[in-house]
């Protein structure tokens, strides 16, 4: 009886969530085989937008940069997050949920402030660039600093990082310091100890914090679109660019579902990894 | 080794919240210039932003939508919460990766599936249609919150309530209610600053009237001043208090039950 409890009390929630989100991706689907027709959709289904995807190299490009991105960013933010955790889990002591709450608080500000932000600080006419002017280390400011890579992967680092510390937190909090000592007693030195037991136990919480960074990286639209200048073109902004300007809303609909399938199939990996590496954890 | 790693972990929360602080200093420096040697000491970038007509109209319809999505994102977000940690249900697998779904496909893709969904079904874009879809991405958020208070609720309660003869429903409503009161009210606030913070969703489904986000939108897009600066510290700091109430609220439930 009791199931048919939990089962009613979702249907709601579930009928919502089909029309809203379901429902949407699926006509997406639909219309990533339609054309447009001059300046109507034609709805004469085929692949040929899948076909023009695959054949452009400027769309394979940006689906391989977004990618590259995903994958650097997610690894910066395991080795800057890697100790964080590390630290919050074992070391922290009374402070670990003030630490742990110090983390998530920027995340709430939103993401157009946040950018905003490294705008401010970052641009020609922006703190850092005054000051070295100021301070009479350059003469011009330093363009390289706003509308670069290097100016998007900073801040990317910056949005995403407490992700990534989250899901490695979590894996240390499981971690059990007898395995070290085990470790320690049958002779393993401090190195040969990370490599052997602790990187090995924590790999679930890596896979998962470097899955959801890598995601919302490849997601992002707002940060390369403010702060990468011309590099700032990413396959995302190429989606809002059929959506708007160029009135391509089918090729569009097939480059998200490109990118979909293709985030869909990163999850698949990433499930089968981790049970994987939870099952060399347990035994 | 140890002092190595705290002080690693100092770094990072520096820069954790040096783009904030850069913010809040500049907003209230009294030059147009943002740059290190301090002119003094002003308020008038904020009284710039308070004086602002336009800016104010945005800020209430903010207020308008989240108060609404707050309400959508919890009530939906308890009926899940409940499915999931309190009444088993079938289909428990599904129902949680559907839940989770809006919160990690791209933004701009649901966006653009919305846009369509409105488009096919003739539904004019309006702030009905940014309701509807902030409350997706949202409830992920709210579901999580309630969630965390419920699985702190002993189980043996509900047990004891049918032993004294209440029904399933008295029993949750003198039960279970009074104890996940407090839950739902941390998800409306936390609901609430999501969604009034919340901007590429929004831009894409809001039509005429539009919240502050998307106002603002160009505005940060393509200047720096200082009353930005200003805008964006009262936003970051209301956000942040709100934030800070909810944490409040939660705690206090899982302490009147300890």
């Amino acid at each position: 009886m009791s199931a048919r409890v939990g089962t009613y009390l979702a249907a709601p929630v579930m009928a919502f969530l089909i029309a809203l989100c379901v429902t949407p991706l699926l006509i997406l689907f639909a219309y990533s085989f339609f054309r447009v027709d001059f300046v109507a959709i034609s709805y004469d289904p085929s692949f040929a937008n899948y076909a023009k995807i695959a054949g452009s190299a400027t769309y394979r490009g940006l689906i391989l940069k977004a990618f590259g991105s995903g994958a650097l960013v997610a690894a910066i933010t395991a080795v800057i997050g890697y100790p964080v955790a590390w630290f919050i889990a074992k070391r922290a002591g009374a402070m670990k949920s003030a630490l742990l709450t110090l983390l998530l608080v920027p995340l709430y500000s939103g993401d157009l402030v946040r950018v905003f932000a490294w705008r401010v600080l970052l641009g020609a006419e922006g703190v850092i660039n005054r000051s070295l002017i100021w301070a009479g280390v350059t003469d011009a400011p330093i363009q390289g600093l706003l509308f670069s890579p290097l100016a998007t992967h900073i801040a990317l680092t910056y949005n995403y990082l407490p992700f990534m510390v989250i899901g490695l937190w979590l894996a240390f909090e499981s971690l059990d310091d007898a395995w070290l000592e085990a470790a320690a007693d049958l002779g393993a030195k401090g190195p040969s100890r990370f490599a052997r037991v602790v990187l090995p136990l924590t790999s679930p919480g890596l896979i998962a914090g470097g899955l959801m960074v890598f995601v919302m990286v490849v997601g992002d639209y707002l940060t390369p679109q403010l702060l990468g200048g011309a590099s700032g073109i990413t396959v995302i902004s190429a989606i809002n660019d059929l959506f708007g300007t160029a009135f391509d809303w089918p090729l569009g609909s097939a480059i998200a579902w490109t990118m979909l399938a293709i985030l869909m199939a990163f999850f698949a990996l990433g499930a089968v990894l981790i049970r994987r590496s939870s099952l060399v954890g347990g035994a | 080794m140890s002092r190595a790693a705290t002080f690693w972990v100092w770094a990072v929360f520096a820069f954790m919240y040096l783009p904030i602080a850069m913010i809040a200093l500049f907003s209230l420096n009294d030059s147009k210039i943002m740059s290190l040697p301090f002119s003094g000491f002003t308020l008038h970038w904020y009284a710039d932003v308070l004086g602002d007509g336009r800016l104010g109209g945005g800020f209430l319809t903010t207020l308008s939508v989240a108060f609404l999505v707050a309400i959508c994102a919890t009530v939906l977000g308890a009926l899940a919460a409940l499915a999931l940690s309190f009444y088993p249900m079938r289909g428990r697998g599904i129902f949680t990766v559907l839940l989770l779904a809006p919160f990690l496909i791209p933004k701009l893709i649901l966006a653009v599936a919305q846009l369509i969904l409105f488009n096919e079904a003739g539904l004019p874009r309006s702030l009905l249609t940014v309701i509807g879809a902030q409350t997706v991405i949202v409830l992920p958020f709210s579901t999580l919150v309630i969630a965390s208070v419920l699985i702190r609720i002993d189980r043996g309660l509900l047990e004891a309530a049918a032993d004294l003869g209440a029904s399933g429903l008295s029993a949750f409503r003198r039960v279970v209610l009074p104890l996940m009161a407090n839950g739902l009210l941390a998800s409306w606030v936390v609901a609430f600053v999501l969604s009034s913070s919340e901007y590429v969703l929004t831009a894409f489904v809001s039509g005429r009237a539009q919240p502050l986000s998307v106002l603002v939108a160009s505005d940060f897009r393509f200047a720096l001043s200082p009353s930005l600066n200003a805008l964006a510290v009262m936003i970051v700091f209301g956000n942040i208090a709100l934030v800070a109430l909810a944490e409040l609220i939660r705690r206090r439930a899982g302490q009147a039950r300890g």
